[in-house]
């Protein structure tokens, strides 16, 4: 049994946590809502862009660079965050909170059975098109401990994808306005911005960060399972936002790393069907010691 | 320069206004006094936007801008410094000016966030800062210096002086009165009476969301004023 082991793949599979995280993060921040069909964004995108390869028959001996199999997850995710938020939000009455809260459980359930059907519950192979970017293993330390090639690449691909988020909100008007609506909703609409509008578009970008997320699940699983992805995925989303402090990115990302750390960890110990019970342990610790998470701070707003 | 005709504003049920009428001449100071729950920032919410009043009018510069999108309104020339200043806590002042100028699409921004900068020192210092870690009175000048980076016509603001200490509160007045100097016509609220009304040309009393009285500051006993103004006309 190695530790570092499963300590460093963990957290480098933690990347994927951590970008699903910001998404949740990204949507309660700017919302104040929670979107339980967020995850759903993620294998959605996932689902997608598997059929495409199907179709188009990039699986097996792929004539086509792997990142194409991203861009369709992304936009996928992209597309059903955006039907999510129409469905869940923009026409669910704005003070009553439950109400945007059970649509998007509805919605999380029906996608779930929507998959089911599609696949009569069977796991899809999704193609490892992450692997061959880097040697694999990569780097070969000793016998017991080496870095995965197709982890290190979905690593690097969640890092370029968070600071091209970061970028986003931080270097342009469309950050800008998305950042001012988060902190102070009247304020921003006060100065013209359209809060309706910069709520799309964070559903947009969540899901694109979601969708690309699933895709590289896939990949570095090598299989998709609906019974594996949805509900997990879904839990494990929140998880992470609560770990890291709802509405803070910081917190998505060091929360991410330390669910897949963590989980890789009992994965090694008690093996995969016990897994989840110890990551949903952790989240209780911190309900009960640290309920602001790591970053969030004891909520005051308006 | 603003009319506003009989509106009607509702939270639900509750007609918070019940058809008030007034209007803000260009260049002056206009000051709109009236006791807690009286309709006061409704009244300003209804003119920029955030409320729609079920019945009645506002007009700016000729214009119908009844039930308009808040960013139209403000494009139009018109910005609210809102109550408790709301600025945007976790961004620094920079982008909070910026986000001030958000409806604009000219290059001027960087050089009028400099010349706001001449006029607020303060928050030159502070540029850097997270607006929620400034006093209240920077965050006052803050709330004030965002609204005209729109460059607005007229300015309403609700309540500027509120919970500040009294050099402060000075210090506010001084520059909506610079301001109103330098061609910006102002609609204020306040219930800081005594300090409002020394700068108005005229002034409105509400209460229970009517208009009972308008004039010029000379035109009512000020005990009556201050009296009205903090409790309402007691029947
Ligand atoms: N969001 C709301 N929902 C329901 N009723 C409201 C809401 N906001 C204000 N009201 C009611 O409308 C009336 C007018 O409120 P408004 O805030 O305009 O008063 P105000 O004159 O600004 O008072 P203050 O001096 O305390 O700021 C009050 O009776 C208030 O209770
Ligand atoms: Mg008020």
């Amino acid at each position: 049994m190695d530790y570092v082991q499963a300590i460093v793949d963990g957290l480098l599979f933690g990347a994927v946590y951590a970008l699903i995280g910001i998404g949740f993060t990204l949507i309660f921040g700017v919302m104040n809502k929670i979107n339980m069909a967020y995850a759903a964004a993620s294998f959605a995108g996932a689902y997608v862009s598997l059929g495409i390869a199907q179709v188009v028959g990039l699986s097996g001996d792929f004539g086509l660079p792997p990142f194409v199999m991203f861009l369709v997850s992304a936009v996928a995710g992209g597309v059903f965050a955006y039907i999510v938020y129409l469905i869940c939000f923009r026409f669910t009455p704005d003070h009553y909170e439950l109400a945007s809260l059970m649509a998007t459980i509805g919605t999380l359930l029906m996608v779930d059975e929507m998959v089911v059907q599609a696949t009569n519950g069977e796991p899809q192979n999704y193609p490892e098109v992450l692997q061959g970017i880097f040697d694999n293993p990569m780097l070969e330390f000793s016998e017991e401990f080496a870095i995965r090639g197709d982890l290190l690449t979905l690593f690097i691909v969640a890092v370029i994808a968070t600071l091209g988020l970061l970028w986003v909100l931080f270097r342009t008007k469309l950050g800008l306005a998305t950042r001012a609506v988060a902190q102070q909703r009247m304020a921003a609409q006060l100065c013209g911005i359209r809060v309706d509008r910069t709520n799309a578009t964070t559903f947009v970008i969540a899901g694109v960060l979601g969708g690309l997320a699933g895709a590289m699940i896939g990949a570095v699983v090598g299989t998709l399972l609906q019974s594996l992805v949805v509900i997990p995925l879904t839990i494990k989303g929140l998880i992470v936002t609560v770990i890291g402090g709802l509405g803070s990115i910081p917190g998505a990302i060091v929360g991410g790393l330390m669910v897949g750390a963590f989980e890789n960890v009992f994965l090694a110990i008690r093996g995969v069907t016990e897994r989840d019970m110890y990551v949903m342990l952790l989240l209780f610790v911190f309900l009960a010691f640290r309920p602001q998470g790591l970053f969030g701070r004891v909520a005051v707003r308006d | 320069m603003l009319e506003v005709n009989d509106i009607v504003t509702a939270y639900g049920k509750i007609e918070a206004l019940k058809g008030v009428s007034l209007s803000v001449p260009e260049g002056q100071i206009t000051v709109l006094l009236g006791p807690n729950g009286a309709g006061k920032t409704t009244t300003l919410m209804s003119v920029a936007g955030l409320l729609k009043p079920k019945r009645g009018s506002v007009t700016f510069e000729g214009q119908d801008i009844t039930g308009r999108q808040p960013g139209t309104i403000v494009q139009r020339g018109i910005a609210l410094v809102p109550e408790n200043r709301l600025v945007f806590p976790d961004m620094n002042v920079h982008d909070n000016l910026k986000t001030g100028a958000y409806v604009r699409n000219d290059n001027e921004i960087e050089s009028d966030i400099e010349s706001i900068y001449e006029r607020f020192p303060r928050l030159k210092e502070r540029y850097h800062q997270h607006a929620g870690t400034l006093s209240g009175g920077e965050q006052q000048m803050l709330a004030v210096a965002r609204a005209l980076m729109a460059r607005p016509k007229l300015m309403l603001m609700d309540e500027p002086s509120l919970g500040l200490a009294p050099m402060i509160v000075e210090e506010i007045f001084r520059i909506i009165h610079d301001l109103n100097q330098e061609g910006t016509s102002i609609f204020l609220v306040e219930q800081n009476a005594n300090m409002a009304l020394k700068i108005a040309h005229q002034f409105y009393l509400l209460e229970q969301g009517l208009v009972t009285f308008s004039g010029t500051p000379g035109d009512m006993d000020e005990n009556e004023v201050i009296q009205r103004a903090y409790l309402g006309t007691t029947a």
